[in-house]
């Protein structure tokens, strides 16, 4: 019974887009709507095809961006959450801040960005780091601190020191929640940095789609919008597959379930 | 009744203890002998807790002091080992890994400590269970590990604060069985918290009862019948007087 349960979990939502996929070339085939406003699915995919090696590199520089600028926010929200777990007045002070910070919309702060570090590489990493900073760091910190406190006070009467009760306790507790920041951070990245591109650059899926868009070609704004979710999904279940490796119990808690 | 009067391990002498301007405990005197079980009983939320956090090191008395082999420890933690009613085993780590903590602490290497763990597991009946993740165990199982890691730690004093108190009536009747093979084979001496009358006259050598608010020391009681069977328990005037004398007291 699981099996089928497990496949028809798999193959409903698959159906269900590839129905969608169906209707929508219809609607373009059938000239309901006109090709220029709408391509169909084939003729992105042909577009896809006609400009891959335009888009290759293109996407090329989007990933580095995206990468660059993800495990920038990585380190950063490892060192801002163990401080702030550490030293609580550091909390106290900052997490507001961070919170705040989330409410200014990023396609406000962008283009600021482009005038103070101009129209390089460094202000798309920026973005990125400043969208991905955030999940990441909020997630960790929760993590951190709910720790039972019965256990630290187990490891304390054991004599560990500080050092050892995050190294011990602590971290591994949290690394699921880092898990959960990250995974949302890695969907985010790609986004940001298209989003750093679309305001301006010389190369990039979102100067690509800028280009793409005043020549009205919508067929290759759609192609790099597939681009743009086929890699963050891409980047999703890999991070998804690095936690499993990393933590085979969090697999036997499911099996158990 | 008491042979090892010359050995003590553990004595606390007049500890008091406050939470916010209020005294929990009072004045506790309280010794335990090597090779002793002794238990503390009272009811839920009294503050027997409380006491164990201090006789661990976790919490500074207000007055008393706590020595440990003629030393006196008072605040000190690192030396005696605890364990609590939830396992709070380390679910990233499987059981011999869970072992090893303690040892890990204190900086032995790990391949050392693992070594040290798998002579025990025999001891614990957990020869087949070293390679699992404690989300493949049932309770009664976590708390053997948990004990195991607990023994790992020290045997000399272990403080077991209602250990089975999370468990099932009829786990928790093994476990009292099993705690008292391991107890055999290992020779430690015991601190245990319980609210369970049955339970503190079917393991202990003394009991002593702790009431009242503040809590403190109500009465020292020597159990005159040693592990008693659950018909014993019944049938031994002996101990239906040493019941209710306790019931009342409580």
């Amino acid at each position: 019974m699981r099996k089928y349960q497990n496949i028809s979990d798999k193959l409903i939502p698959i159906l269900f887009i590839l129905a969608i996929l169906v209707v929508w070339e219809l609607v373009v085939n059938l000239a309901i709507v006109a090709r220029y406003i709408l391509p169909a699915p084939t003729d992105i995919v042909d577009a896809l095809i006609a400009n891959g090696s335009d888009i290759i590199m293109h996407t090329g520089v989007t990933f580095f961006e995206g990468m660059t600028g993800l495990l920038v926010a990585v380190l950063l929200s490892l060192l801002m959450a163990i401080v702030m777990d550490q030293f609580p007045i550091v909390k106290k002070a900052i997490y507001p801040v961070l919170v705040i910070s989330q409410t200014v919309p990023i396609i406000v702060i962008a283009p600021l960005l482009a005038m103070w570090f101009g129209f390089g590489i460094a202000p798309k990493i920026f973005v990125v780091v400043l969208v991905c900073f955030f999940p990441i760091t909020v997630n960790l910190i929760e993590g951190l601190q709910s720790v039972d406190g019965e256990l630290i006070n187990l490891v304390r009467s054991m004599g560990a020191s500080k050092g050892q009760i995050f190294a011990k306790i602590k971290f591994p507790s949290a690394l699921p929640y880092f898990f959960s920041g990250l995974k949302i951070a890695a969907t985010y990245s790609i986004m940001g940095a298209v989003i750093g591109e679309w305001l301006g650059g010389k190369a990039g899926l979102g100067v690509y789609m800028l280009r793409a868009r005043h020549a009205f070609a919508l067929d290759l704004v759609f192609a790099s919008i597939l681009v743009i979710v086929v890699l963050s999904i891409i980047l999703f279940y890999g991070i998804a597959g690095i936690q499993r490796a990393l933590m085979p119990w969090e697999k036997l808690k499911e099996e158990e379930e | 009744m008491n042979t090892y009067q010359n050995n003590c391990v553990l004595k606390v002498m007049g500890v008091t203890k406050e939470y916010n301007h209020k005294n929990i405990v009072e004045d506790i005197d309280i010794y335990l002998n090597q090779g002793e079980f002794v238990s503390v009983l009272g009811p839920s939320g009294c503050g027997k807790s409380t006491l164990f956090n201090v006789i661990a090191g976790l919490l500074k008395p207000e007055a008393g002091k706590v020595i440990v082999n003629g030393t006196e420890v008072t605040g000190k933690t690192g030396v005696v080992s605890y364990m609590y009613q939830k396992d709070l085993l380390l679910p990233w780590r499987n059981v011999i890994d869970n072992g090893i903590l303690p040892l890990e602490i204190r900086g032995i290497p790990k391949k050392e400590a693992r070594e040290k763990v798998k002579e025990m597991l025999a001891v614990f009946q957990l020869e087949e269970d070293g390679k699992k993740y404690p989300i493949q165990l049932s309770g009664g199982m976590k708390q053997r590990v948990s004990l195991l890691r607990t023994t790992m730690f020290s045997r000399e004093i272990m403080l077991l604060d209602e250990p089975f108190g999370g468990l099932d009536a009829i786990t928790r009747l093994k476990m009292q069985e099993y705690l008292l093979e391991i107890l055999k084979k290992i020779k430690g001496s015991v601190l245990f918290i319980t609210h369970d009358i049955d339970e503190a006259i079917f393991l202990s050598d003394r009991i002593y009862i702790i009431n009242g608010s503040p809590a403190h020391i109500v009465e020292e009681i020597a159990v005159p019948v040693k592990h008693a069977s659950p018909e014993l328990m019944m049938t031994s005037p002996e101990l239906r007087q040493l019941r209710s004398n306790i019931l009342r007291q409580l």
